[in-house]
């Protein structure tokens, strides 16, 4: 074992001297060069107040009176500047006057006018909430806190609608939710579900404005002092009952200046991909690699030596990058299985591309995709458990001073970890002499790598014993589970690009999609395994393997239990992707187990009809694989309906 | 040293190798040739550990090919042999010293020995700026640095240019002096000729023919006979008789050509040498030389391969193994080797790519 990670090690410090001996100094100092003088603009630009991060600061001139009771909450806006009443002219020198009234016995009277524009309406809104928090701010300094934060319960039990019924917004339970703070003061009340802590409403009216307060339901709750962490509880209130909902029905703490942050940790990982990924393909370009694979090293030592010092690099300069933003050890712990992710989808690329121009494809698409799947749900990161499905929300939560459960950091960081080492096992697959230096098209190469991790089925052995069959059969099975966390990734990308769409959109294309993606996981190696001769073109044999692989995905599924656990399920489109039936309580044993079985009933009956096509040729898999699908979907309207 | 046993390799329907069995002994140079397609390359890439048989067993050193254990006792070098061009040929070697196990000292007295006897001055030069004889050195220095007891070499002298051929040739034959156990392929026969203790002929992955260069040549070629005279033989019916047992020349003017100002009778025995020598005087010459013709490897080959082999091969993958033949008569200046374009002619279809 020593041994063996000693020559790991010698690859790893061979392929660190090549890819700086691949750099022309004088280009390598070109670029330290530029660096430097970029960093330099930055850093003076930044001490000089020229630029920053901080573009939101200052955007709304309000002329306040300096004596006026909320010149003090206009100075503690960062958005907001203060300007002199005294000549200030709206929509000229000003977005917004607040003209003080007088008092009339205990009332002070106040006037806010805002000049009637977009720009005039921003303002007032933001004057709004910088009012709340300045109130908030002053009450949380009393203290009596009862009396400061006076609790108000109303229970009132009302019927209710489902989602699919209302065609209210995803993850919303009922437009109570949303609109609860319309009335302002005195408590939302329309929700029984309501935590009680309640945003109280308080004094929000005072600005006195139709649009009332929206009085922070979404954002100074999560945000704010009460439970510190904004994800998701089971049941909480964080996402239950009045504050979930669409970007078009809420409005989302946009946490601009984390999220920038947090985006310029993925910035690295272009560069490091592009020198991987050449590095890889040089390997494999007129079989350089040729003589590596005649060595005493596997494939696995090859590659892990090949992809230390890209691992190294990215934990180091994601070290550097947090240090250097405030991040904590969360930030490095949250976006190495990304780096790892974009290492491995690049080894996958760089191994199927024919060519450095397929690279450069590969390498894009790698980037885009990634930086999609992390980058967009974190942009959610203080509205939705649905956040969480990137590991750049962590980091985000971390910039914020945040604290993360274990729960939530698994959730985050399995599947792109999990994804990551299976990608690594399916270029490995194809890391060997008769793969590695062909020059197929990449969709070809990817069904090699695929069926080289099956075992014959059918043929010649077809005669051999139960046992021996079924034992052929376990790849199958075990290469459909492997699917699991992509399949997962990828549902989770379309629960978070679907997210912003009505929910009588969303589900209905958000449960096809998830049908088409399970039953795509479920064939496609089995397709690979008729189109490359491991399995015999029978139907005898396309059953046994559609049978195999929908246990395999069956038992993989259930093992995704810890969505249930971090409370996904709690919105509307996540119980839809990832729920379970509802209202088992009262049933019979089998009536439960039949329903616990019946995924596995679909899965098997769906995989087959696909595998029987698969096994006839391409375009018969292509029109089985539709109706697999349609069949899948089929199933899933009836679950959520009897869950709804 | 080397056991293979059934050898099978097929890519889909392709079959690259077909029942290939034979052995190598000990300090043995062994050539595999055939035609482009024949199976060589994958023949050796199973030996070397790099590709799985289909079917059959191999064995090299005492070790199954598939053992990593194996692939400590043996170098290989690819018929291509890209190296790492921003590395210098000492850092390459000892890098590929590091991946063996080889202690420093012991490698670099290793890499020097090789070096020095292949004659490769520019060390630290890198391997980018190296010609192609030279990037060919170096791969054949890295098959040495973890002194294997068996050498896997394919197409060593593809493409170098005379020179450098001869110094490879030369290089290969002292291994064997060393005790090494070399499996050699070459397109060039004469480089099998000259270097190979025993050889296989392979076409369409099958083993066609298999012993030694001389016995194989005993059995399937012919020695002929060049008679030069002053004046072209006249029709004489011994004559005539002699010329029928020659395929081709079965007449006096396919069998006589004017070669300047003589004349040359191509004749398959003694008794049609004395033939030529009748007719010649009876038409008023004499004869003026005699010369013997071996027959090459080359004709050997075009012998087995280039043309149907009844009799000779049946199909079942069952070659017979030819004795050794004695010792190789000398060389003619006039070596008729066939073009080019006429060896090209005999080759199969190319098989799928990725494979040989």
């Amino acid at each position: 074992m020593i041994d063996r990670l000693r020559r790991v090690l010698r690859v790893a410090r061979w392929e660190t001297a090549r890819a700086g001996g691949g750099v022309d100094r004088r280009t390598l100092l070109a670029a330290l060069a530029l660096l430097l003088v970029a960093g330099g603009v930055l850093g003076g630009g930044l001490a000089a107040g020229v630029v920053g991060l901080d573009v939101d600061q200052n955007v709304y001139r309000v002329a306040v009176d300096g004596g006026s009771p909320y010149a003090d909450a206009v100075e503690e806006a960062p958005a907001l500047t203060t300007v002199p009443v005294d000549g200030a002219e709206l929509g000229d020198t000003a977005d917004l006057v607040v003209f003080d009234g007088g008092r009339s016995g205990t009332v002070e009277t106040v006037t806010v006018r805002a000049s009637d524009t977009r720009k005039g309406e921003a303002a007032a809104a933001e004057f709004r909430e910088a009012v709340e928090a300045h109130n908030e701010r002053l009450m949380a300094a009393e203290e009596n806190r009862t009396a400061a934060f006076p609790i108000t319960v109303t229970l009132q039990y009302v019927g209710r609608t489902s989602g699919l019924d209302d065609g209210s917004t995803l993850g919303g339970n009922d437009e109570g939710g949303s609109d609860d703070g319309s009335g302002g003061a005195g408590g939302d009340g329309s929700d029984g579900e309501s935590d009680g802590d309640a945003d109280g409403g308080s004094g929000d009216g005072s600005v006195g404005d139709e649009t009332g307060s929206g009085d922070g339901s979404v954002g100074d709750e999560t945000g704010s002092e009460d439970d510190g962490f904004a994800v998701p509880s089971v049941g909480g209130a964080a996402f239950g009952a009045d504050t979930v909902g669409s970007p078009g029905s809420i409005s989302p703490p946009f946490p601009f200046v984390s999220l920038l942050l947090a985006f310029v940790f993925l910035v690295p990982m272009n560069f490091l991909i592009q020198a991987y990924g050449s590095s890889v393909l040089d390997e494999r370009t007129n079989r350089r690699g040729e003589p590596l694979l005649v060595t005493p090293l596997s494939p696995v030592d090859i590659v892990a030596g090949k992809t230390l010092p890209y691992v190294a690099a990215a934990a180091l300069v994601t070290t550097l990058i947090a240090v250097a933003v405030g991040g904590g050890p969360l930030s490095v712990i949250a976006v190495l299985p990304v780096a790892l992710t974009f290492l491995a989808a690049t080894f996958v690329g760089a191994m199927f591309a024919r060519s450095f121009k397929e690279l450069t494809f590969v390498t894009v698409g790698v980037s885009v995709l990634l930086t999609t799947y992390a980058f967009v749900p974190a942009i959610f990161t203080n509205v939705t458990p649905v956040a969480l499905v990137s590991p750049l929300t962590l980091v985000v939560f971390d910039l914020q001073g945040e604290a993360v459960g274990a729960g939530e950091v698994l959730f985050s960081t399995a599947p792109m970890t999990a994804g990551a080492a299976l990608l690594f096992g399916l270029g490995l697959g194809v890391y060997r002499e008769e793969d590695m230096f062909t020059q197929k098209p990449v969709g070809r190469k990817f069904l090699d790598a695929l069926a080289v991790r099956l075992a014959a089925i059918g043929g010649a052995g077809s005669d051999r014993a139960l046992r021996e069959r079924l034992r052929a059969l376990a790849p199958v099975a075990f290469l459909t589970a492997c699917t699991v966390p992509f399949v997962f990734v990828a549902e989770l990308l379309a629960v978070a690009l679907l997210f912003a769409l009505p929910v009588t959109v969303s589900i209905p294309v958000l449960l096809v999609t998830i049908a088409f993606i399970e039953e795509l996981a479920k064939s496609l190696h089995l397709y690979a395994g008729f189109e490359r001769d491991a399995f015999a073109r029978t139907d005898r044999v396309a059953v046994a393997v559609g049978l195999a692989s929908a246990v395999g995905f069956f038992l993989a599924e259930k093992a995704t239990a810890v969505v249930q656990a971090v409370g996904l399920t709690e919105l509307y489109v996540g119980r839809a992707a990832f729920g379970s039936v509802a209202g088992m309580e009262g049933l019979p044993p089998i009536a439960i187990a039949g329903l616990f079985l019946a995924p596995l009933v679909l899965h098997g009956f769906a995989t087959t009809v696909a595998a029987v096509g698969a096994s006839r040729g391409r375009a018969y898999y292509v029109l089985t694989l539709a109706l697999a699908t349609l069949i899948h979907a089929a199933y899933n309207f009836g679950v959520v309906r009897v869950y709804a | 040293m080397i056991e293979v046993e059934g050898l099978r390799k097929t890519y889909g329907d392709f079959a690259a190798v077909v029942d290939s069995t034979f052995s190598v002994a000990e300090g043995e140079v062994f050539g595999v040739v055939g035609p482009n397609g024949a199976g060589k390359t994958t023949t050796l890439k199973v030996l070397a550990g790099l590709v799985d048989p289909t079917d059959g067993e191999v064995e090299v050193a005492g070790f199954a090919s598939d053992d990593p254990e194996m692939r400590r006792r043996l170098g290989f070098l690819p018929e291509e042999s890209p190296l790492y061009e921003e590395m210098t040929p000492l850092s390459y070697l000892r890098f590929f010293a590091d991946l063996y196990d080889v202690p420093r000292e012991t490698a670099d007295e290793r890499i020097e020995a090789a070096l020095d006897r292949l004659e490769l001055d520019h060390r630290e030069r890198r391997l980018g700026d190296m010609s192609k004889g030279m990037k060919r050195k170096v791969a054949i220095a890295r098959s040495l640095v973890n002194d294997p007891d068996v050498l896997v070499y394919d197409e060593p002298a593809s493409g170098l240019d005379p020179v450098t051929t001869n110094s490879v040739l030369a290089f290969t034959r002292e291994l064997r002096e060393t005790g090494k156990t070399v499996v050699f392929s070459a397109h060039n026969l004469y480089h099998v000729e000259s270097v190979c203790d025993r050889v296989a002929v392979m076409n369409e992955g099958r083993i066609v023919a298999r012993g030694s260069v001389d016995g194989i040549r005993e059995r399937h070629g012919e020695t002929t006979y060049r008679v030069f005279t002053d004046v072209s033989p006249a029709r004489t019916d011994a004559l005539a008789e002699v010329l029928d047992d020659i395929d081709d020349l079965d007449d006096l003017d396919a069998a006589t050509e004017e070669v300047g100002d003589r004349f040359r009778t191509t004749v398959p025995t003694m008794d049609g040498v004395e033939a030529v020598r009748d007719a010649t005087a009876a038409a008023g010459g004499e004869v003026v030389d005699i010369r013997t013709r071996e027959p090459s490897l080359e004709d050997v080959f075009l012998d087995i391969v280039g043309r149907p082999m009844p009799g000779r091969y049946t199909g079942s993958g069952a070659v017979a193994e030819d004795s050794a033949g004695g010792d190789r008569a000398p060389e003619e200046d006039e070596r008729d080797a066939p073009e080019e374009d006429e060896r090209d002619a005999t080759r199969p279809s190319e098989p799928p790519e990725g494979t040989e």
